[in-house]
């Protein structure tokens, strides 16, 4: 009899984040026509492009079990320099690979602090959040900054169709999910997480992987921040702010593990990042008080949470070795 | 292979290496700051600015508190600004003067701090049987809850703030003279029950390794549950201090110091990992934080710098803990 | 024949205590060496200079003729020696492919080559007797399975030199064997292995040549024909051991009509048709007071799924248990007041709290005794002498303090600081799994010593055990467990260890 139970609560249970995402669809388009349109779902998907991004390079870092909590700040700290750039005239072929390099060298000082000093990656993204903003307040002067036109087409451009913020988040999942499935860093990636010690006794430079994980975080922060600022056009000082958490929430609603050497980016965190923004998007289109999106999309998050781990504990119930049939 | 740790500490420690093994580590750091900052800080030395000093630290020094104990559990309790936020606008909504639902009754005030109190409580309690009954990381439920509860305070005030509270609540948080030994009479209260209670054994026990304390017949649940608990109700107590200095219930009260309240628990030496912590530990902590931050706003110095530099100097702090850990139990 | 690997006075301090005293020996090539010595002899330190973890203070290693200093354990996977540890070091989240090729995949193009991995891989499974599908994930896979899967990973770099750190530890009657003849055929093929374990009978069996540490140095050393069991232990403890096992003071306690008039042979725990789907089932037995009663079994018997169920620690579905008359139920800590005490079968995991210090974790069952309330405060006065009296009883050694972490003290200690723990709220009935497990044979005769006086007091007690000699040593009678049942009994004057065994395995 419990065999049946189980054989109808673990498919449900498994794809939970797919089917709180089909019911949130639903509920929507229920409640408003305007919801499923192919506009509003495509306009969804483009907005929920920078959350993805960010929420891909957090999973790397997640899957290793640690954490990155200055993904905020290094977004703020990107568009603040993009916006300098911009502003003085400098183009965007030179702007963005700049906004790259930034993140990139954000996440480097991750990568240091967490693989040779030897800091909880905790303490470490905690300390350079506070830097990172510190520096961008800095740069920007604390005030807000809008940003020429150029930035904005960023948005609405299409290739072949397609919205390029789209493109450009298809891309970074396509090659992130690429990477962890098919590559041997990939697999190592997800050692590391398991089993650190045993991964550095099987002979793999633990510490290059860790401060590659961490620069990949800073960099899809990065590319994140455009995404942003492609769709706000502005700056504000609080820019980015709490952003790290959304991240981390995209992920573990995707089914990545909190502990390390479980998840993966596609479909988790997209999906996890795409149900979050429908959320929200949803909430839009009704005309909900603007106020109680966040109660929302916190029950929402909470309610994928508790799926999760009644299924782990479900799964550790059935799981329970049997000596005999 | 375990012979060599068998045999105890080593021999012939320096006094810098004493200073450094030492748990007041950061207190000497905090001596250090104070007396390298003094002489180029006007006003630093003066009555007044300890007085403002320890006003900021004292709410501070509880939520750092509460803090402590959820991760001396092995938790994380990120919803306590939220906790902060919330109470302080549900108490002014129970107390103000124009529309409160106790404007102008005597008990406005005391009752007020006691739905605030129990409130925090609910939403620890919330939390905790989260985390045991539902077996849900701590992160993402009080992360969620954070967001829900900051969340129902924006909307519940429409983003306002609620002034005209009464004298005898202000009073409260305003009066360094109230406010200072209540925070002290706390944060003893505190270290009797983590050095010296039964409830405090327990709470390193579930910290250090939940299975062996089960097997070893501690109620773990109702200790994990009870320590959210204890962690809502000193937010709250915070809440109530900053509603007062500030005259008013406002639904961001509090959203800045998440990070300066893990970041000063941590740096007094609390293990994020469980079973390690002190009440000495983090009052070291914050008042390291609340010093720094004091310095380098009288030095003048802008907001951002003054977080940049504390990022700074959160991260030295971590180092030197790691060194330290390193070299002398390596 | 020139030894593959030659250690030549190799010496070791940590914090100015010597470990390694100079240790010189030689492994010739296609030879098994044995390497048996006390917990803290020095064999883990041994082997981390061996696996470039440490770095001796003095002497010199050479492998394959050439000196041998390796920096990292890649270092030595690259130099062709391959290490199965006690602690295994596999990816439970990987399949069995990923975990043998995890630091040289098959690659074109940066992609992994699946199929061309997945054809290696079963290659070596193959090679060690595992039959499973290369894309199995590690957590399903019993440790005698993951243990192979070990073995497998050392091959797939081709190491000449295996080391097998207590490989059976945990391993069923079966399992074992197939270890052992993979061990064999390696030795066949020409590869050298040093095998490192406390199960003696094990050690003469396969190893070809053995050499004894003793507090950092070798203290014997020859051809394994040379050596006894007897004189092996001699060697390890230093002096002559009479005997393995204690001798009980009081008459042991028969199962005639007689003992039932006498107090201590009373029935103390009455377990009447447990059961549980899938764990245990019909189980039926009565531990009376003063008795020590074994149950023997292979890995997965059920054993220890019994022990948790009794104290409370997993659910069951059928059947009742009573302690001295009525019935015993609910948490842990219900049972506890009752007079309940379970030594769990792994320390790390469920018996201690590896950070915190000695006497908090002799205190943590008893410690409510000495406060009030949850929130009162505790008298600490009575807690240190509880404290005192029971380090003296389980003669937990004075130069270890209090305040020390636990996690510093060696396995045998730890294992004191455990039972301490649970003589401290005097138990009735103790549920004692695996309580010899790793450590050496000195603690192994004093933890002995202490069940018998246990039992002597008046309690029973159970001993969960893979080693039958140790259960035929100790106790009174022997149950034997198979697939869930209890599919024998055996009382003191009629143990026959061929019988035993024979009840224990699958029909």
């Amino acid at each position: 009899m419990n065999h049946t139970r189980q054989r109808h609560l673990l498919p449900l249970l498994n794809h939970a984040t797919l089917i709180l995402f089909a019911l949130v669809l639903a509920g929507f388009g229920l409640l408003s026509p305007k919801f499923l349109t192919a506009a509003n779902l495509s306009h969804l998907l483009v907005q929920a492009s920078s959350t993805a991004v960010i929420g891909v390079g957090v999973t790397f870092v997640l899957l290793t079990a640690g954490v990155d909590l200055s993904i905020g700040s290094i977004m703020f700290v990107a568009a603040a320099v993009a916006g300098k750039l911009a502003l003085g005239g400098a183009p965007l072929a030179v702007t963005l690979p700049a906004i790259l390099g930034v993140g990139m060298v954000f996440g480097a000082l991750n990568a240091l602090l967490v693989t040779r000093l030897g800091i909880l990656a905790f303490i470490a993204t905690l300390g350079s959040l506070y830097v990172g903003r510190g520096f961008g307040l800095w740069l920007t002067q604390t005030r807000a900054m809008n940003l020429p036109d150029s930035f904005l087409t960023l948005g609405t451009v299409r290739l072949v169709g397609v919205p390029l913020p789209l493109v450009i988040s298809g891309g970074v999942v396509a090659v992130a999910h690429i990477v962890l499935t098919r590559t041997p860093f990939g697999r190592q990636i997800y050692a590391v997480g398991n089993h650190l010690a045993a991964a550095r006794k099987a002979g793999l430079n633990t510490r290059r992987l860790l401060a590659t994980v961490y620069i990949f975080s800073g960099l899809c922060a990065a590319i994140g921040g455009i995404l942003s600022l492609a769709q706000l056009g502005a700056v504000s000082p609080t820019f980015g702010t709490n952003r790290e958490f959304t991240a981390i929430a995209a992920a573990v609603l995707g089914g990545t593990s909190l502990f390390g050497g479980r998840g993966g980016v596609f479909p988790g965190t997209v999906l996890g990042a795409v149900l979050i923004q429908s959320v929200e998007n949803g909430l839009v289109i009704l005309n909900a008080d603007p106020y109680l999106y966040p109660l929302v999309t916190a029950g929402i998050i909470f309610l994928a949470v508790l799926i999760d781990s009644t299924r782990s504990r479900l799964m550790a119930h059935w799981g329970q070795r049997k000596i005999f049939v | 292979m375990n012979v060599a740790a068998d045999t105890g500490s080593p021999s012939g420690s320096s006094r810098l290496t004493a200073a450094l093994r030492s748990e007041y580590l950061v207190l000497f750091l905090c001596a250090g700051l104070f007396g390298g900052l003094a002489p180029f800080t006007p006003g630093l030395a003066s009555t007044d600015n300890f007085l403002g000093l320890f006003g900021n630290l004292a709410p501070l020094l509880l939520v750092a508190l509460g803090q402590t104990l959820v991760l001396i559990v092995g938790g994380i309790d990120l919803s306590v600004t939220s906790i902060i936020a919330l109470t302080s606008v549900v108490g002014a909504l129970v107390m103000n003067r124009d529309t409160g639902w106790l404007a102008g009754s005597g008990a406005a005030a005391p009752v007020a701090i006691g739905v605030m109190l129990v409130l925090g409580g609910l939403i620890g309690a919330g939390n905790g049987l989260a985390v045991t009954k539902l077996r849900m990381p701590a992160f993402m439920v009080t992360l969620t809850a954070l967001m829900f509860f900051s969340g129902l305070a924006i909307w519940l005030t429409q983003s306002k703030n609620i002034g005209n509270l009464p004298t005898a609540f202000t009073e409260l948080g305003s009066r360094p003279a109230l406010a200072l030994p209540l925070a002290a009479l706390i944060a003893g209260l505190v270290h009797l029950l983590l050095e010296r209670s039964l409830y405090g054994r327990w709470l390193r026990a579930c910290g250090f390794n939940a299975r062996t304390a089960h097997v070893s017949g501690v109620p773990v649940e109702a200790v994990v549950i009870a320590t959210y608990v204890a962690s809502g109700v000193l937010a709250a107590a915070a809440s109530v201090l900053y509603t007062g200095r500030l005259e008013t219930g406002s639904p961001v009260l509090g959203q800045r110091i998440l990070l300066d309240v893990i970041g000063a628990t941590v740096l007094g030496g609390t293990s994020l990992f469980g079973g390690k912590g002190r009440v000495s530990w983090t009052f070291f902590g914050v008042l390291f934080l609340s010093l720094l931050d004091n310095a380098l706003n009288l030095l003048g110095l802008s907001h951002f710098t003054i977080m940049m530099v504390k990022g700074g100097v959160i991260l030295l702090a971590a180092l030197l803990d790691t060194a330290r850990t390193r070299w002398f139990n390596a | 024949m020139s030894p593959l690997l030659q250690f030549e006075s190799v010496g070791k301090a940590f914090l100015g205590v010597d470990v390694l005293k100079a240790v010189s020996f030689g492994v010739a090539p296609g030879r098994i060496v044995g390497l048996v010595g006390e917990n803290g002899a020095g064999k883990s330190t041994l082997m981390n200079l061996l696996g470039g973890n440490l770095r001796p203070d003095t002497g010199s290693m050479q492998f394959q003729g050439a000196p041998y200093a390796p920096r990292d354990s890649r270092d030595a996977r690259r130099a062709g020696i391959g290490f199965v540890h006690q602690e295994l070091n596999l990816f439970t989240n990987l399949d069995l492919a990923e975990n043998l090729f995890l630091s040289d995949f098959p690659t074109r193009g940066g992609l992994i080559r699946r199929r061309e991995l997945h054809r290696r891989a079963s290659a070596l499974l193959q090679r060690v007797g595992l039959g499973l599908p290369t894309t199995t994930v590690v957590s399903r896979l019993s440790t005698g399975e993951r243990q192979l899967l070990e073995v497998a990973r050392a091959l797939s770099f081709d190491a000449r030199l295996l080391i097998l750190d207590e490989p059976t530890t945990s391993l069923s009657v079966p399992e074992r064997e197939r270890l052992f003849a993979l061990v064999r055929q390696l030795r066949a093929e020409g590869r050298s292995l040093i095998y490192i374990s406390h199960t003696l009978g094990d050690v003469l069996d396969l190893a070809d040549e053995l050499v004894v540490l003793r507090d950092g140095a070798v203290v014997g050393q020859g051809p394994a024909c040379q050596f006894s069991s007897d004189r092996l232990v001699a060697l390890m403890v230093g002096r002559e051991l009479k005997q393995l096992f204690p001798q009980r003071q009081r008459p042991r306690l028969p199962n005639s009509a007689e003992c039932l008039a006498a107090p201590a042979g009373l029935p103390l725990l009455e377990v009447r048709g447990l059961g549980q789907p899938g764990v245990v089932q019909d189980i039926s037995f009565t531990l009376h007071r003063g008795e020590v009663l074994g149950v023997s079994g292979l890995m997965g018997a059920g054993r220890t799924e019994l022990a948790r169920i009794l104290f409370g620690l997993d659910p069951h579905a059928a059947g009742t248990m009573t302690l001295a008359g009525p019935p015993l139920t609910g948490p842990p800590r219900e049972r506890i007041r009752r007079g309940l005490a379970l030594l769990t079968e792994s320390r790390r995991d469920d018996g201690l709290c590896l950070e915190a210090s000695v006497a908090d974790n002799l205190a943590l069952v008893t410690v409510g005794r000495h406060a009030r309330s949850p929130l009162g405060l505790l008298r600490f006065a009575g807690l240190r002498a509880a404290l005192g009296k029971v380090r003296a009883a389980v003669r937990l050694q004075p130069r270890l303090t209090d305040e020390q972490a636990v996690q510093t003290l060696s396995g045998g200690n730890q294992q004191k600081v455990v039972l301490a723990k649970w003589l401290l709220a005097e138990p009735q009935v103790l549920l004692l799994d695996e309580p010899t497990r790793g450590i050496d044979v000195g603690a192994k005769f004093e933890i002995y010593q202490l069940i018998h006086q246990l039992a002597d007091r008046g309690a029973g007690v159970v001993v969960i055990s893979s080693e039958l000699e140790e259960l035929t040593g100790l106790c009174d009678r022997i149950l034997v467990m198979n697939r869930g049942r209890i599919t024998g009994e055996f009382s003191r004057d009629n143990f026959d260890s061929a019988r035993i065994l024979q009840a224990a395995l699958p029909t």
